[in-house]
C-alpha cells in the first residue's frame, strides 16, 4: 500500500548469493568508482551495473519511484555543481569556452559562457552518480529483509545495531504512513501545503500543523516499541538469530572479484590514471 | 532459563497476589493506583473493568514490570508477589518469562518483518539455540492455527492475524500468567470469537489470564471468573462476575442490554441517570411515548433533489488487481444519520476519503452539493464534508485548545468575530469547556478524540462524517456525545449545524442506538442500504459483514411491533412492562 519497495523471491543468481557478500561487493564497487573522473572507466562501471540490474529482473513497475527520486536528485546536483563550477573546480583546472563567434550583426567576438570542462563534467557526473544508483538499488529488491540483521552481525556490527536493521525494515514504512496519515487529516481540515505567503518563516509556520503531530506520534511509537523490546528481553544478553547464513563458493569467488577490483582502481588511483577526462574532439573544435 | 521459573514456583504459590499496591507516576498529582488488593489462582481468567483513566493501564504495566524497569520516575508502594516474587526485583527478560503481555495495538508490538522472524524474535534474546526455535516455532504456530502464514510478510497481516501473532509471540516464552489489554479492540466479531476461544482453552489448561477489556458483553462469553473493578485507581470491586452486574452503573458501563433494562427498572428513578430525554419512569407498552424518543429524523421519506454527497458508480484501487471499493453508488441527503457498517477492510475509510477528495476514483464519479469534486478542491469540499479521522493523534498539533478548533475555521476563512463566536460552542457539544487553555496533548485519549471531533465540527460542514467515533471513548461520553450531536441535528436549520452525518463504524449497537439509516460495506461493496430495523434483521447480511448480532440487537427486534424502531437500552426501558414476560436466549 504505502511502501515503495517489496521484496519478492525470484530465484535469480543474485538473490543466491550470501547477503554477506553482496554487500562487501557493493561496497568495494562504490570504493572504487569514486577514485574515478574519467568518463571511459566510469562507463566500465556503468555497464557492470547494468548487468547486475539486468540479472535482477526487476520490472519498471516496481522500480520507477526509485528512479524518479533519484533522476530528479542527480540533475540538481549536476546542474548546480557543473553551472557554478564550484565542485567540478577541484577536478579540472582549465577552461575552454564551448563555441566562440561574433554577436549577431555587430562583428564583436564573444564566446558562450558554458566551458568545455563544464559540459564535460555535468555528463560525467550525471553517468558517475547514475551508476552508484545502479548498484545501490537491487540491494533492497533482492536482499531477504530478515537476513540483514544476521548479515550484519556476522560482519561484526554488535548485537543491537545489527537487529535495528531488521527494525528499519519495519517502521519506516510505518512512518511514511503515519505522515501521509496527518497530511490527510489536516487537508480534511482545509489546510493547504501550498499556501500563499512567502518568506522562510512563514513556510516553516505552515509546516507545523504536519510536523508536530508527526513528531509526537513518532515518540508515541518508539516509546510503545522501547516496551515492546524490553518486555521481549531484548539487549539483556548475547542473542541467537534464527536466520542462518553460508558462505558457498560463489561467494568466496564474488569476494575474490570485489577485493582484486577495489586494489586495482585503488593503485591506478595512485598512479594518476582515471584522472578528469575531456574527449579530445571537443578541445580541437573550439578556437 | 528463566522460562522455567513459573513453574519451579508454581507449586509453592499462587500466580499473582497483590496488596496495597499503589501507584504514582512523577509529574502528576493524583494517584494512578489506589490500595490494590486481589489474589488470582492458576487458571482464572479475571476480567480487569473501567473507564479510561481508571488505572487499567497502569495495573498492568506494574504486573508486566515496565513499572518500575522502564518507567521510572514515579512511586511505587505495596505489594506485588508473582509465584512469590517481587517483579521490580527480577529483570525484563525474567519476567517475560512468567508474564506474557499483549498490548492493546497489534500493530505496535510487532517488530519483525516475517512471522516466523517475529515469533523466534523473544526467544533469540533470551539465545535459545536455533533448532530449538525452529521447534518451538512450530508448536505456537499450530496451536494458534497459523501454521500457513510461517513465512509470510508481518505488514500484510490482516487485523486478526496480527492478533494472533502477537499472541503466539507471546506464548512462545510460554508464560504462566498471559496480561491481556483489550485484545478485541481492533477485532470484528468474529474474529473477537476465535480470539476468545483459544483465551478460554488457554486457561482451561492450566494459564492465569488477566484481562482488560470495555466490550463487556464479548468478554462475559469468556466465562471469567473474576472482575476487578477500577474507578479513579481505586478498586471498587474484586468477585465473581454476577457480583458486578449487580453493582455497575448501566450509565458507565455498557452491560448486555437485558442487564441494563432489569438494572434500570431496579434503580426505578435511576433512568434519570443516563442523560436523554425525561421519560415517566413507569413503563408503557404498545403506546409510542408521548416525549419523544431520541431526536432521529426517519430518512427515506421525501427527499430533496440535490443530495449532499452523491456516489456514482464509484471504483477504487491503490494496486490494478487489488479493487478497494467496486461500483459504489449511493446518495446522502439532509437528514440522513448512515451508519456505515462493515468488517476491516471492508472499504469504509476509503469511501470516506473519496468523498473528501483525499483519493480520487479510478472509474466513477463524486458529487459533492450537487459538483463533481474533480472540480474542486479538498480545501473546497471541507466546506461541504467535514471528515474526523480516527486516530486523533494525527491531527492534533496547536499550543491550546481554542487554537486547535481555530485551525480549520481560519483554513477556511472564516473571521475573527465567527471564530470566537463558535468556538465556545462546539467544546461545549463534546464537554470540553473546562479546558479550553490546555495544550490538546495533555487530554486523555477519549477527550482528544472529542477535541478532534469539535474542531471538524467548527468548520460548519454540511456534513459531519466520524471514523470509528467509538474507539478509545468511554460509554458514557459517546452516548453523551451522539445524544448531542444528534439533537442539534434534529435542531432547526442553522448554518453551524450539520445537516446530516455518516458513522463509520465496525460496532452494531453503536450504529442501531443512533443511525436512521444503514450501509453494509463488504469487500468493496454496498451489501445493503435501508433503514436500520430492516437491514439489521437480515442475519444472513450481518453474517457475511462479519457481524454478530448483540443482545441489545435481539431485544430490539423482538420489541419493535412496539417500537417501530431501533434504540439504545436506556430508552427501550419503556416498552418493556415486566422483564420476565421477555425471553433472553443471549448466553
Amino acid at each position: 500500500m504505502y511502501v515503495s519497495w517489496r521484496y519478492r523471491e525470484r530465484d535469480t543468481v543474485l538473490q543466491r548469493f550470501d547477503p554477506r557478500s553482496r554487500i562487501i561487493f557493493t561496497i568495494c564497487v562504490l570504493f572504487s568508482l569514486v577514485q574515478f573522473w574519467d568518463l571511459r572507466f566510469i562507463l566500465v562501471f556503468f555497464v557492470l551495473g547494468v548487468v547486475q540490474l539486468w540479472s535482477a529482473q526487476l520490472t519498471w513497475a516496481e522500480t520507477k519511484r526509485f528512479w524518479s527520486v533519484l533522476a530528479l536528485v542527480i540533475l540538481t546536483l549536476s546542474i548546480f555543481t557543473s553551472l557554478t563550477g564550484g565542485a567540478g573546480a577541484a577536478v579540472y583546472e582549465s577552461y575552454t569556452p564551448l563555441r566562440t563567434g561574433t554577436l549577431l550583426f555587430t562583428g564583436i567576438p564573444v564566446a558562450i559562457a558554458v566551458s568545455v570542462e563544464q559540459v564535460t563534467f555535468f555528463v560525467t557526473q550525471i553517468v558517475r552518480l547514475v551508476t552508484f544508483g545502479l548498484f545501490a538499488l537491487p540491494l533492497p529488491y533482492t536482499i531477504h529483509p530478515a537476513r540483514y540483521g544476521i548479515a550484519f552481525r556476522r560482519l561484526g556490527v554488535p548485537d543491537k545495531f545489527a537487529f535495528s536493521t531488521d527494525l528499519a525494515f519495519r517502521f519506516i514504512p510505518s512512518l511514511g504512513q503515519d505522515f501521509q496519515m496527518t497530511l490527510d487529516a489536516q487537508r480534511a481540515r482545509g489546510y493547504e501545503v501550498e499556501r500563499r505567503g512567502s518568506g522562510l518563516i512563514s513556510q516553516i509556520r505552515n509546516m507545523v500543523p504536519l510536523m508536530i503531530p508527526f513528531i509526537v506520534g513518532s515518540i508515541v511509537r518508539s516509546e510503545a516499541l522501547i516496551d515492546v523490546l524490553d518486555m521481549r528481553g531484548f539487549g539483556t544478553r548475547p542473542r541467537t538469530w534464527l536466520e542462518e547464513l553460508r558462505y558457498e563458493r560463489r561467494d568466496y569467488l564474488l569476494l575474490a572479484t570485489s577485493l582484486l577490483l577495489l586494489l586495482i582502481s585503488t593503485v591506478m588511483n595512485l598512479l594518476d590514471v582515471g584522472n578528469f577526462w575531456t574527449p579530445s574532439f571537443l578541445l580541437v573544435d573550439t578556437i | 532459563m528463566p522460562n522455567n521459573r513459573s513453574e519451579v514456583h508454581n507449586r509453592n504459590h499462587l500466580p499473582l497476589v497483590v496488596r496495597d499496591l499503589s501507584y504514582c507516576y512523577g509529574q502528576l498529582p493524583d494517584m494512578a493506583l489506589n490500595q490494590l488488593s486481589f489474589q488470582v489462582r492458576s487458571g482464572e481468567i479475571v476480567l480487569i473493568a473501567g473507564s479510561s483513566g481508571s488505572g487499567k493501564t497502569t495495573l498492568v504495566r506494574c504486573l508486566n514490570g515496565l513499572i518500575p524497569h522502564s518507567y521510572r520516575g514515579g512511586q511505587r508502594s505495596g505489594d506485588i508477589r508473582i509465584f512469590g516474587e517481587e517483579p521490580a526485583a527480577l529483570s525484563l527478560a525474567e519476567i517475560s518469562g512468567m508474564v506474557g503481555s499483549v498490548l492493546q495495538d497489534p500493530e505496535k508490538q510487532i517488530v519483525a518483518s516475517y512471522v516466523a522472524n517475529e515469533i523466534a524474535f523473544g526467544l533469540e534474546n533470551l539465545g535459545v539455540e536455533r533448532a530449538e526455535m525452529r521447534r518451538r516455532i512450530r508448536l505456537v504456530l499450530d496451536r494458534l492455527g497459523i501454521v500457513h502464514l510461517h513465512d509470510r510478510e508481518t505488514f500484510r497481516l490482516s487485523h486478526g492475524e496480527k492478533q494472533k501473532l502477537v499472541l503466539g509471540s507471546t506464548l512462545v516464552l510460554e508464560p504462566a500468567i498471559l496480561l491481556l489489554d483489550e485484545p478485541l479492540a481492533s477485532l470484528d466479531a468474529y474474529g473477537t470469537e476465535e480470539t476468545l476461544s483459544l483465551i478460554r482453552h488457554l486457561a482451561d489448561q492450566g494459564k492465569t489470564v488477566l484481562i482488560v477489556e470495555h466490550r463487556l458483553e464479548r468478554i462475559l462469553k469468556l466465562r471469567p471468573d473474576k472482575v476487578l473493578f477500577l474507578v479513579n485507581g481505586e478498586q471498587h470491586y474484586f468477585g465473581d462476575v454476577a457480583g458486578f452486574l449487580a453493582m455497575a452503573d448501566p450509565s458507565e458501563v455498557k452491560l448486555p442490554a437485558h442487564i441494563t433494562l432489569q438494572r434500570l427498572h431496579k434503580l426505578g428513578a435511576a433512568v434519570d441517570t443516563v442523560e436523554g430525554p425525561e421519560v415517566d419512569v413507569r413503563p408503557e407498552v404498545d403506546v409510542r411515548p408521548k416525549v419523544d424518543v431520541p431526536p432521529i429524523k426517519q430518512a427515506f421519506a421525501s427527499k430533496p433533489a440535490t443530495p449532499l454527497i452523491h456516489y456514482e458508480n464509484v471504483s477504487f484501487s491503490y494496486e490494478p488487481d487489488d479493487p478497494i471499493l467496486q461500483e459504489i453508488n449511493f446518495s446522502l441527503f439532509p437528514g440522513d444519520v448512515v451508519a456505515v457498517l462493515g468488517p476491516n477492510g471492508a472499504g469504509k475509510t476509503t469511501l470516506a476519503k473519496l468523498a473528501v477528495g483525499l483519493l480520487r476514483p479510478n472509474r466513477g464519479r463524486v458529487y459533492i452539493g450537487g459538483r463533481d469534486n474533480k472540480t474542486m478542491t479538498v480545501a473546497q469540499i471541507a466546506r461541504v464534508v467535514g471528515y474526523v479521522f480516527q486516530s486523533p493523534r494525527h491531527m492534533l498539533f496547536a499550543p491550546t485548545i481554542e487554537r486547535e478548533v481555530a485551525f480549520g475555521m481560519h483554513n477556511l476563512g472564516f473571521d475573527e468575530v465567527a471564530i470566537t463566536s463558535a468556538v465556545p460552542s462546539v467544546l461545549k457539544a463534546v464537554d470540553l469547556t473546562a479546558y479550553m487553555d490546555l495544550p490538546p496533548l495533555a487530554l486523555s485519549f477519549g477527550q482528544q478524540k472529542r477535541l478532534t471531533i469539535a474542531a471538524v465540527m467548527a468548520m460548519q460542514s454540511r456534513v459531519l462524517v466520524l471514523d470509528e467515533p467509538t474507539a478509545g471513548q468511554d460509554f458514557r461520553h459517546y452516548t453523551k456525545l451522539m445524544e448531542r450531536l444528534l439533537r442539534l441535528l434534529e435542531g432547526d436549520a442553522r448554518d453551524d449545524v450539520p445537516e446530516a452525518m455518516v458513522l463509520i463504524s465496525h460496532d452494531l449497537d453503536f450504529a442501531l442506538s443512533y443511525a436512521n439509516r444503514v450501509i453494509l460495506l463488504r469487500a468493496g461493496r454496498i451489501l445493503a442500504d435501508g433503514p436500520p430495523h430492516e437491514v439489521l434483521a437480515r442475519r444472513d447480511l450481518l453474517a457475511m459483514c462479519r457481524l454478530q448480532p448483540s443482545s441489545l440487537l435481539e431485544l430490539n427486534l423482538q420489541l419493535l411491533p412496539h417500537t417501530g424502531r431501533l434504540m439504545p437500552a436506556n430508552m427501550l426501558s419503556r416498552y418493556i412492562p415486566d422483564l420476565e414476560e421477555l425471553r433472553f436466549d443471549i448466553s
